[in-house]
């Protein structure tokens, strides 16, 4: 997993960027090894499809192998890499489809006058693990964040999957803290929605049992 | 008390442990008195945890990481011609 990165981590992964920018090609091995697999999963969450994703990391890999010269370290190493593998996503989703016409709007929650809660609630959050790693629930899963407009789907996949700060988020992307937290906000809603009717599904079977 | 609407706008920050006490008490006593509210909450916070989860499994599949690799030598021994 990838959450915030320990301090050593950042201070082992400031000392081979400098290695490399020496010339030091086996410090470029250990920055390529550290990082393919966060370039691979972002840029798999991005296109879900396998040979993007794969002409994706090695782009971003040999850019990092050609531009590292460019890099003055004014933001952190990671923050770079993640702007060069979104640019580089982005490229292949623009080459081949269009954004689907959804409207996010229409699934955020619905209040009355009072702003009470329109609809019913119910609590599935205590029913998921049985059904976590299925191909049914992955399905499930990928199908929603797909659905998800680009800006509410980056901010989702750096924050929640990659486990980034809300200000490190806000760095890659040029945006600011409210923002970030905003277009969040909106991503967990719409998938909160998107997710309820089939773990409320399943929920509702094993009370009836 | 406040409203659904104003819990529901709140919520990304009580989960972050960001609000002062007086909105975090205000937020509680909503709580308190509204249960799909707390359905709501922790159906929010369990829809992070379970798409953290299936989407922190993609693993570079071992023939694309070969193919990583070769590209990687190949660019090193002979530099700009991939």
């Amino acid at each position: 997993m990838s959450f915030t990165q320990p301090k050593e981590d950042k201070k082992l992964e400031e000392a081979l960027v400098r290695e490399f920018q020496g010339g030091d090609l086996e410090a470029y091995d250990k920055i390529a090894e550290i990082y393919q697999k966060k370039i691979y999963g972002l840029s798999f969450n991005l296109t879900r499809n396998q040979m993007d994703a794969q002409d994706v990391t090695q782009e971003v890999l040999l850019t990092l192998f050609r531009k590292i010269h460019t890099f003055q370290g004014k933001s952190a190493f990671s923050s770079w890499v993640y702007r060069i593998t979104l640019n580089a996503s982005y490229m292949k989703l623009r080459s081949k489809k269009k954004e689907p016409n959804v409207s996010i709007d229409e699934l955020m929650p619905s209040f009355n006058g009072a702003g009470f809660q329109q609809e019913k609630i119910q609590d599935w959050s205590e029913n998921t693990e049985s059904l976590l790693f299925t191909n049914e629930t992955s399905d499930v899963i990928n199908k929603a964040i797909d659905l998800l407009p680009e800006k509410e789907k980056v901010v989702f996949l750096l924050r929640d999957v990659e486990g980034l700060s809300t200000e490190k988020a806000g760095e890659i992307l040029d945006l600011t803290v409210p923002a970030v937290k905003s277009r969040l906000h909106r991503a967990r809603l719409f998938l909160r929605k998107k997710l309820s009717s089939y773990f409320e599904e399943f929920s509702s079977r094993k009370v009836e049992k | 008390m406040i409203c659904c609407k104003e819990c529901l706008d709140l919520l990304y920050d009580y989960i972050e442990g960001s609000l002062d006490q007086e909105t975090t008490d205000s937020l509680e006593e909503h709580f308190h008195e509204c249960p799909p509210c707390i359905s709501f909450m922790k159906t929010y916070k369990s829809t992070t945890t379970i798409c953290r989860d299936t989407l922190n499994q993609v693993e570079v599949p071992d023939a694309v990481r070969e193919a990583l690799l070769k590209v990687l030598k190949e660019n090193k021994e002979h530099p700009g011609e991939n």
